[in-house]
């Protein structure tokens, strides 16, 4: 199961993050991120893309300047969880058109719909990139029209 | 007015420092919250997105979080968007506002917009509390059999959650298993497989209900791998490896125990477990899920043989993350597939080689876990080799792992030793501390090896004198333990090894700067060692000693001077400085144990095991002693000990004998865990670490007891002379071990009172410690009686502030007959402590010819005067008759 889904840029600032677990004060959570962010930007690129953290799993991978992280609990398969963020990565890729750090930030409540149209409590639903933008493009015929 | 959405972050990420982000997000929150309460429903969504971000950032955001509630319940879809948006990110840590949405969602669940049920499901899916999901269940599970797969499968996923959740509602979504798994629609199937891996975690009894679905799910996994490429779920020429994964995963479960299945799934695990590639981490993702899945279920030998010779590819190969998940299976697969998995021993011990410090710990602790008598040899070299390029940390780990396996699966003492001393010079600074004592146990039991073992250090350290000064602490002990042995048979040899020159290698470390103060304590304690092993260098080791006499550092100018003093009292030297006893540790006891009954001869294992029924004797003994009548109660600590050592055995004694002899070993283990203490203390030492913990406390306490316990019990031992032998020697090592213990009390005492007075000088310190004023010398005669006559005389004086009285005890025997199994017992005041040294012998010749002696050490523990006064325990038998008399000694002319 997935625990949580981090966006990070390369000065350790989180760009987006959704937990699909809950007790986690605000402090906490900065606490957490800064601890997790830190560890895996130490990191060197020859080594392997998995961390252990606490109970969990850090699984990460660096694109350009962004780095995403998912932890996750003991039985997920790893590899699986790198595909997935491939899978996210090619998803926002395709809906932003070569997405960066800022499309994000000023576009992050579409950045959390394609995250919940590809997980939801720490689930894979969704892995097909047509499927998971069709609806995210109703919204913006929507809205334009409103316009 | 507050901004823009698209300002806000440009202000933010206008700022240069943190402070300047906080007054803009105080700022901005200030408008919202005056927003909110002027109730502007035109700019509410804009204002919960900038809460979104707000919160992203870590500041506080809850004042936002019933207007994510109006929002939802706004009948527009852009409100509800934004809503649920804030819904799952800022509300989601309070239940009560959460719970007041339950019928803003129950609402929206029944819409006719399949999206804004989308957006409820969702929001249900990562949010929804247990008493939600328990009110929606209706719902939910009517939309899991909706026509829109895109909301089949997020009901699923809610499903799952409230399986999660409330457990008892499992019985609600067993049914619809079938449906979802019968599913064309990719995503509907997946969470439908994950529907079931989550009822099957939660009620385990179903898992013999779904064992029907194998053939589906193995049919679905075949035309998976067969279809090559399909274009809506291709992954780089993997079909739909998610379902893939989660196929095999719930193969796992529902092969798990039981046989019928798993022969159902050999084949398709064969085909994934064969065919795939391992270039690209699609393929590898499969391969290892189906691996577990292959080590898991109830597959033959041979299937299991192909899975483990998988991740051995994978550890070939070239990608770390597959590295890290081969050796993470592996080390699951150590129990149940050592001998497959020591095939690829050479794989495995090339990762500790790896880059990646994640891998190389994995690895290390795979070549730990294939490890055992046979192989110990090559591996240990192995990660020998690797200790000196690894980084510090790593080698914590590599030493402590190499540690285990020298005293887990030793082939044999010799190599047991080479590999200490490796161990010691390659990465001494990186290893734990209880090394030192396994080094010190195992040259202890092995007296053909001694030799050879300090040939090896002393040559070490002629030559490299500047090595970690764990290698020099070790070193230095051993060589001042049993520097005899290294001199005598050197000579033999025609080694040119001298005690002179071993006295100026321990001068020079004492003088380099390089040596710290904690590797001196040794070097000192090793020559004073030196004395008593090797006669006639008494001076040159007076000449090296005296100057630490003034040093700086109080830890060692205590012990130079303490020992300096020895010199003067060579009747006690000698006990206190004895060779230590063979430390046993507890697993190698168990050994001896269970080669006892095959071979009673070896030498120090026969004595060990009649050592054993010994303390048991001694302790049967000491119960008898407690009949006895007219046994004064005593305010003695020392007394006190061997009364609750007396309750013990009480007990022990109502239980069955087997009961008893556990005890017994608990017994003897503690007295050695008090040889530990002395290690460990020599430890703290290093670490200028004068803390008495609990443990110690413990140690000491034991050793005390049953130093005193056995002492009483060897007066009825005389029908037994022959076993005497043994007794004694026992006897000897528990009293040794009470010396140590002692004088370790009194050196805590007096570092207590020392630390009180911390302002006076240390030159002060210095007088005081030679300081022994006003002697008393008129011997008083205490007792007398069947010929046997007990003197003591007193010294007024003080030990490091304290103000004492030192006494010696000299008992003759004038009458004709032999006076055996003496042993004296003191009891003192409890304003006073007494410590009383170990006898000089156990029995004294009759006619006068000859005496023991011990020395006695009464310390003041409270600030006012006070007339001393000793109570007296003498034990001893005569003529075969067993003697205890108590004797009070009241009329000592000393009031101090």
């Amino acid at each position: 199961m997935i625990k949580f889904i981090l966006i990070v840029n390369k000065l350790g600032q989180t760009r987006l993050a959704q937990y699909y677990t809950t007790g986690l004060s605000i402090n906490k959570r900065v606490a957490l991120e800064n601890e997790i962010t830190r560890r895996c930007l130490s990191r060197k690129d020859k080594e392997c893309s998995f961390l252990e953290f606490r109970d969990l799993k850090v699984i990460y991978r660096r694109y350009a300047s962004l780095f995403f992280l998912v932890g996750v609990d003991e039985e997920e398969n790893e590899l699986g969880i790198l595909e997935f963020i491939h899978c996210l990565v090619e998803t926002l890729d395709k809906y932003f058109e070569n997405v960066c750090e800022l499309d994000l930030m000023f576009n992050i409540d579409k950045a959390y719909m394609i995250l919940d149209e590809m997980a939801l409590n720490g689930n894979i639903i969704e892995t097909n990139k047509k499927n998971i933008i069709a609806p995210l493009h109703i919204i913006d015929q929507v809205s334009k029209k409103l316009k | 007015m507050s901004m823009q959405v698209r300002d806000l972050i440009k202000a933010v990420r206008g700022c240069k420092t943190q402070q300047k982000i906080r007054e803009v997000i105080t700022r901005e929150s200030a408008l919202i919250r005056n927003s909110f309460r002027k109730e502007d429903k035109i700019n509410r969504p804009r204002n919960i997105y900038k809460l979104i971000y707000i919160h992203m950032l870590g500041f506080p955001s809850e004042f936002g979080q019933l207007e994510c509630l109006k929002l939802i319940a706004s009948p527009s879809y852009i409100g509800k968007r934004i809503g649920y948006l804030g819904l799952s990110i800022l509300v989601k840590e309070n239940q009560e506002v959460l719970f007041m949405s339950t019928n803003i969602i129950r609402n929206d669940l029944s819409s006719e917009d399949r999206y804004i049920v989308g957006l409820a499901l969702a929001a249900l899916g990562n949010i929804g509390s247990s008493e939600m999901l328990r009110d929606l269940a209706p719902e939910i599970e009517k939309l899991m059999e909706s026509e829109s797969s895109y909301l089949k499968k997020k009901a699923t996923l809610v499903a799952i959650r409230t399986i999660r959740l409330v457990p008892e509602s499992v019985d609600r979504f067993i049914g619809k298993v079938r449906t979802l798994i019968g599913e064309k629609n990719h995503g509907v199937v997946l969470t439908g497989l994950q529907l079931v891996l989550s009822i099957v975690k939660t009620e385990p009894e179903t898992i013999v209900k779904f064992r029907k679905l194998v053939p589906g799910l193995v049919r679905m996994l075949k035309s998976l791998i067969n279809s090559g490429y399909s274009s809506e779920y291709d992954f780089r020429g993997t079909a739909d490896p998610f379902l893939q994964y989660n196929i095999l995963r719930l193969l796992r479960y529902l092969g798990e125990g039981s046989k019928k299945s798993s022969k159902l799934m050999a084949d398709i695990l064969t085909q994934v477990g064969t065919s795939g590639g391992i270039t690209k981490n699609v393929e590898i993702a499969i391969l290892y899920e189906a691996v577990l899945t292959i080590l898991s279920i109830e597959s033959d030998s041979k299937l299991r043989v192909t899975a483990i010779n998988t991740l051995s590819r994978f550890l070939s190969g070239r990608h770390n993350n597959s590295k890290y998940v081969a050796l993470n299976t592996l080390l699951k697969a150590v129990n149940t597939e050592p001998k497959s998995l020591k095939r690829h021993r050479k794989v495995i011990v090339e990762c500790l080689k790896d880059q990646d410090i994640s891998i190389r710990r994995r690895a290390l602790d795979l070549v730990f876990g294939i490890m055992d008598k046979q192989n110990v040899e090559s591996l240990t070299q192995e990660l020998l080799d690797c200790l000196p390029k690894a980084e510090n940390e790593f080698r914590y780990d590599i030493t402590a792992k190499i540690c285990t396996a020298i005293e887990k699966f030793p082939p044999n003492d010799k190599w047991q030793i080479d590999t200490l001393i490796k161990v010691l010079t390659i990465g001494g600074q990186y290893i734990r501390d209880d090394v030192s004592s396994m080094m010190t146990s195992v040259i202890g039991r092995n007296p053909d090896l001694q030799y050879y073992t300090l040939k090896k250090l002393f040559n070490i350290l002629l030559n490299d004198r500047y090595r970690n000064q764990t290698f020099l602490q070790v070193s230095s002990w051993v060589i001042g333990e049993y520097g005899d042995i290294l001199m005598q048979k050197s000579e033999k040899d025609g080694e040119l090894i001298t005690t002179t020159q071993a006295l100026d290698l321990f001068q020079i470390l004492l003088e380099s700067s390089r040596t710290t103060d904690g590797t001196k304590y040794y070097i000192l304690t090793a020559l004073i060692k030196f004395s008593t092993r090797i006669e006639g260098h008494d001076e040159l080791i007076k000449k090296i000693i005296k100057p630490y006499r003034e040093h700086v550092n109080v830890e060692l100018q205590q012990r130079a001077c303490e020992f300096f003093l020895l010199f003067d009292y060579s009747e006690i030297r000698d006990p206190i400085l004895d060779r230590m006893p063979v430390f046993v540790e507890k697993e190698i006891e168990l050994e001896i144990e269970e080669e006892i009954s095959e071979n009673n001869n070896k030498g120090i294992n026969y004595n060990l095991q009649e050592n054993t029924h010994t303390i048991q004797n001694q302790i049967n003994n000491i119960q008898n002693i407690q009949n006895i009548p007219n046994v004064q109660n005593t305010q003695n600590t020392e007394m006190n000990e061997l009364l609750m050592l007396n309750t013990d055995t009480k007990k022990t004694q109502t239980q069955n004998k087997q009961d008893s002899l556990n005890f017994l070993k608990e017994i003897f283990n503690g007295s050695s865990s008090s040889n530990t203490n002395n290690m460990n203390n020599m430890n703290n030492n290093v670490n200028n670490n004068m803390n008495n913990n609990g443990g110690q406390d413990l140690g000491l306490d034991l050793g005390l007891g049953l130093g005193l316990g056995l002492g009483l019990g060897m007066n009825n031992q005389s029908q037994r002379q022959n076993q005497n032998q043994n007794k004694m020697q026992m006897q000897k090592q528990q009293n040794q071990n009470q010396t140590i213990n002692q004088n370790k009390n009194q050196n805590q005492n007096q570092r207590q009172v020392q630390n009180q007075s911390q302002n006076k000088s240390q030159n002060q310190n210095q007088n005081q410690n030679q300081n022994q004023s006003k002697v008393q010398n008129q011997p008083i005669i205490v007792y007398e009686k069947n010929g046997m006559k007990i003197e003591m005389n007193f010294k007024v004086g003080n030990i490091r502030g304290a103000p004492a009285v030192m006494s010696i005890i000299k008992t003759t025997n004038s009458s004709p007959l032999l006076i055996s199994n003496y042993l004296l017992q003191v009891a003192v005041p409890k304003t006073l402590k007494a410590q009383l040294s170990q006898p000089s012998g156990q029995n004294i010749p009759p006619n006068g010819n000859g005496s023991i002696n011990q020395q006695l050490q009464i310390i003041k523990m409270v600030n006012q005067k006070t007339q001393l006064a000793i109570l007296l325990r003498i034990n001893y038998v005569i003529n075969g008759q067993k003697i205890v008399e108590n004797k009070e000694v009241s009329n000592i002319p000393i009031i101090f």
